[in-house]
């Protein structure tokens, strides 16, 4: 048997269930952003981008700057388990940092906002302990909140990727950077990293991709507008029952995933030719 | 594919075969919608009907609860499914005209024999449509201003005195926007009822394209009304800062604050206002699909449900809700503690002038595109 | 005293800060499992007590049988996808594939296009082929999301296995599926099983699809759990949620037995 046609045998069953189970219902919902009362046109898109461009906009913002904070904080953990000297700080570590990933986003929204509102329980303990005055206390019911809740919820599900990934480099390497008398930051950065990226980006972009569809964080912790895409989808949908709209803005939600997506594929196709 | 997927559910042993008669309630709303069902008349119909059972199944709170349950009708009807798989829904007044549109729905309410004591005008007709028949209100809900009387003693009784207040002490009134839920949006109709002409006409049509030029003033006070006050998430986010004291005024569903407040969330002494010139309700509604399986059960269900016995018991001594059927015929079913106990806050004279609809469908439309272009963005 | 001795302090403070960080909103959660009453203006709840725990082990409210059934929902998942993502990631990873980006881009779609005007489609479908109401057409559901984890995850544990090893079996004569079964599949293993651990938790917290495929007859802990959380019903919602931590932990604790740290490094590769 010939290897591609032998590789595509073993893709399908996978490749069906979901162009079968997703990609097929997905279609009229596509078809559907450019139905306009009946005829094929671009007006759903014209009054997504009229009204919900910033919604657009500050989506993307807040995803990517999550994403950014994630990045960071899951190079951070995963950098101290790999070379941290107290193997009872990393055993600390280690047990602490996964517990999140257990928690599902829509008790994410609620947990969260009732901690982070201006008398909510972070003010409150902060109050008690003498840090904050009742005066000084602020809400984090905004975009800051969402960022916060992201990188709460996901930091977790990338650092379990790249910390496995780290934990099984070369430790020769390391320890003669180490020898030579080379910080640990410098190490992380310098020697560690590159070695793990492909993992950090495969982790980040699965993060990128279900932040984008999460609806019941922004429709929770965020009051204000701009909100993010999701939710003004939730909004068309249940007060106009206008899939139109909703389907259209869909579609810019999965143009922007797939744009992101690419790009990393494309770069590690050209790794694995 | 059936013959495959029934022993595999059969395997399963979660899902018990159809042997005594299954009647299924979907219903929207609250966890306590599902608790009513599930606590009080589910048990109740089956000591009455031995053999059958009741299980409930909620679609969430709010319009999306209602929408899952158009959707869930929508699939079946394009699937051409035979035999649906719910008997009863209860949908918000808002979805029980498209579903009537749609024809999903079955003209039961001649059939039943409480049908009769549905006597409100909002089982006729449901913001514009015409649904004679085909709904019987579980309870009628309204929306009302919620404040704390520690932070505020003499509470304002109009939109007017409102606006005053909340540029008197900025930040503490809070509302929920337009996207948030219907708490909010209630608040909105309310402040175009109160700043832009026509409630009757907004409410009872017809639709006309010219009204919709008279809202610019009123959505331009909003937007500056709006500046001075918080924007909170949801029906649920605006109880939930209530809650904490973040802000001590809010527009509430009635029915969700008294469970937040017997869940022990809100303090005991919170209080209801209904400003005038009016804020809107609008009933629960109980409605069978015309491809039932078990019409018959369902429609016995329905009648013990809005029977006056269970409207008293169930409806108003239980929940505290507004009953859905001719409310002298519970009175009387009731002490007048009980039955007092529904107007606390909210005097009956009070609720029989403030207590609007919600706008017709397409004034309901018109008035949340406008709201998100003058106001929220 | 050194410089040395002092280091503990920063340390200290790091890992202090991220408890506070990771246990403050945990905390909360715990506190309203168990909170009768609390508002404004008391900082901690002013009742301790269980009536909700009661509220959700009622036995109308079919809790108990609702977590089995998302229990074995979400094994049944885990099962399917790792069955199906061991060829797909087999393929991806180490043969000549066509398309091999569009496929990949492909199984990530139903995490890419938020799927709330979807679901009504996908209603419809599960209607025709008959599985409205089946655990398989739950699973299914389910299925089509945990397929993004693990395949792209699979693909990276084959990607780990060295060639030569294969290439040593097939030259003392097994045969293909033989070195696949022997050699390549059990250095695979432990990267499956990681991929089986977002699968799971994917399936444990999913509600809509739940709701539109298995209800009313198949009910899962967080359909119950979506009703109380979006409404706002903390005691109902947290309690829920510390009952669905308990699987999730087991499951998690189960596979760390047989992970093998260095497969993730692969991942995506």
């Amino acid at each position: 048997m010939p290897v591609p046609f032998l590789g595509l045998l073993l893709v399908t069953p996978a490749l069906l269930v979901v162009t079968l189970l997703f990609i097929v219902p997905l279609a009229s919902s596509i078809t559907g952003a450019f139905d306009v009362d009946g005829n094929f046109g671009i007006g759903n898109f014209q009054k997504a981008f009229e009204l919900y461009s910033s919604d657009i906009v500050f989506t993307i913002v807040i995803v990517l700057l999550s994403s950014v904070l994630i990045g960071l904080c899951s190079i951070a953990i995963g950098g101290y388990l790999t070379l941290g000297n107290n193997p009872r700080a990393v055993s600390i570590l280690k047990w602490l940092y996964r517990w999140p990933l257990f928690i599902p986003f829509i008790v994410v929204g609620q947990i969260l906002r009732t901690f982070l509102a201006k008398n909510g329980l972070m003010n409150s303990m902060l109050m008690e302990s003498g840090i904050l005055t009742a005066a000084q206390t602020i809400s984090f019911l905004d975009w800051r909140g969402i960022v916060i809740a992201f990188v709460w919820k996901q930091t977790p599900f990338v650092t379990l990727l790249i910390a496995g990934a780290m934990a099984s480099l070369d430790r020769a390497m390391i320890e003669s950077a180490r020898n030579l008398g080379a910080s640990r930051l410098r190490i992380l950065v310098e020697i560690i990293l590159p070695q793990v990226l492909p993992t950090l980006l495969v982790g980040l972009i699965l993060s990128f991709v279900t932040m984008m569809s999460v609806l019941s964080v922004p429709l929770m912790i965020n009051a204000q507008s701009p909100t993010m895409i999701t939710a003004s989808m939730a909004f068309r949908i249940n007060a106009y029952g206008d899939y139109g709209v909703a389907n259209a803005l869909g579609v810019i939600s999965l143009m922007t995933t797939s744009v992101v997506a690419w790009i990393h594929l494309r770069q590690t196709m050209r790794e694995h030719r | 594919m059936r013959k495959v997927c029934y022993p595999l559910v059969a395997l399963a042993l979660t899902t018990s075969p159809v042997l005594a008669e299954e009647l299924t309630v979907l219903t929207a709303g609250d966890q306590n919608m599902v608790d009513y069902v599930n606590e009080y008349l589910g048990p109740l119909f089956e000591s009455q009907n031995p053999g059958t059972t009741v299980r409930a199944v909620g679609t969430g709170p709010g319009d999306a609860g209602s929408q899952k349950i158009l959707e869930r009708f929508d699939a079946q009807a394009q699937a051409n499914v035979g035999t649906w798989d719910a008997d009863v829904a209860v949908v918000h007044e808002k979805f029980a005209g498209p579903m009537v549109e749609k024809g999903y729905l079955d003209a039961y309410r001649g059939d039943i024999e409480n049908g009769k004591l549905a006597t409100g005008a909002n089982s006729k007709m449901a913001l514009g449509t015409n649904v004679d028949g085909y709904v019987m209100p579980m309870f009628s809900s309204q929306t009302a201003l919620a404040y704390n009387p520690a932070l505020v003693p003499t509470p304002p009784r109009s939109y007017e005195e409102l606006a005053t207040w909340a540029k008197e002490n900025p930040k503490q009134f809070g509302y929920n926007g337009i996207k948030g839920g219907a708490s909010g949006v209630s608040f909105v109709m309310g402040w175009i009822y109160a700043f832009a002409g026509d409630a009757d006409k907004l409410m009872n049509g017809p639709f006309e394209e010219a009204e919709t030029a008279k809202w610019s003033d009123a959505f331009a006070s909003l937007k500056d009304f709006t500046t001075n006050a918080t924007l909170t998430p949801g029906n649920a986010g605006t109880l939930d800062m209530l809650s904490r004291g973040e802000i001590s005024m809010g527009p509430v569903w009635v029915d969700m604050f008294y469970s937040w407040k017997a869940d022990g969330k809100l303090p005991p002494e919170m209080k209801l206002v209904l400003p005038a010139p009016g804020m809107p309700g609008q009933p629960m509604h109980y409605v069978i699909p015309e491809k039932s399986g078990h019409k018959d059960l369902a429609e016995k269900f329905v009648n013990l449900a809005t029977s006056p016995e269970v409207q008293a018991e169930g409806i108003v001594k239980r929940f505290n809700w507004y009953p859905g059927i001719d409310a002298q015929l519970v009175q009387s079913k009731l002490d007048a503690a009980t039955w007092d106990k529904l107007f606390t806050d909210i005097s009956p004279e009070d609720l029989a002038k403030n207590g609007k609809s919600f706008p017709i469908a397409p004034y309901n439309t018109a008035i949340l595109e406008a709201y998100e272009r003058q106001v929220g963005n | 005293m050194t410089l040395n001795d002092l280091k503990w302090i920063p340390r200290g403070l790091c890992l202090g800060l991220l408890a506070f960080a990771i246990f403050g909103p945990l905390t909360n959660l715990v506190l309203w499992a168990v909170t009768e009453r609390w508002y404004f203006p008391h900082a901690l709840p002013l009742e301790y007590g269980f009536t909700y725990w009661a509220k959700v082990f009622s036995p109308r409210g079919n809790a108990t049988v609702s977590l089995l059934t998302s229990v074995m929902i979400a094994c049944l998942t885990v099962v399917v996808s790792v069955g199906l993502a061991i060829p797909a990631g087999y393929a991806l990873a180490r043969l000549k594939l066509p398309l091999r980006g569009v496929i990949l881009l492909l199984l990530l779609i139903p995490q890419a296009f938020p799927n709330l005007p979807v679901y009504v489609n996908i209603a419809r479908i599960f209607y025709q082929f008959g599985l409205n109401g089946t655990i398989l057409g739950v699973v299914l559901v389910h299925v089509t999301h945990g397929l993004v984890y693990a395949v792209w995850i699979a693909t990276a544990a084959f990607s780990a296995v060295d060639g030569e090893l294969e290439e040593a079996a097939r030259s003392i004569g097994a045969s293909a599926m033989r070195t696949f079964v022997d050699v390549t599949l059990p250095i695979a293993a432990p990267g499956l099983l990681a991929s089986s651990i977002f699968v799971f938790l994917e399936s444990l917290d999913e509600f809509t699809g739940t709701y539109f495929v298995g209800a009313p007859d198949v009910s899962t802990l967080p359909l119950l759990l979506y009703t109380a959380g979006s409404g706002g019903n903390y005691q109902i919602a947290s309690i829920t949620a510390l009952v669905l931590l308990v699987p999730s932990i087991a499951f998690m604790f189960v596979i760390e037995k047989f992970l093998r740290a260095d497969v993730l490094s692969k991942v995506g590769r």
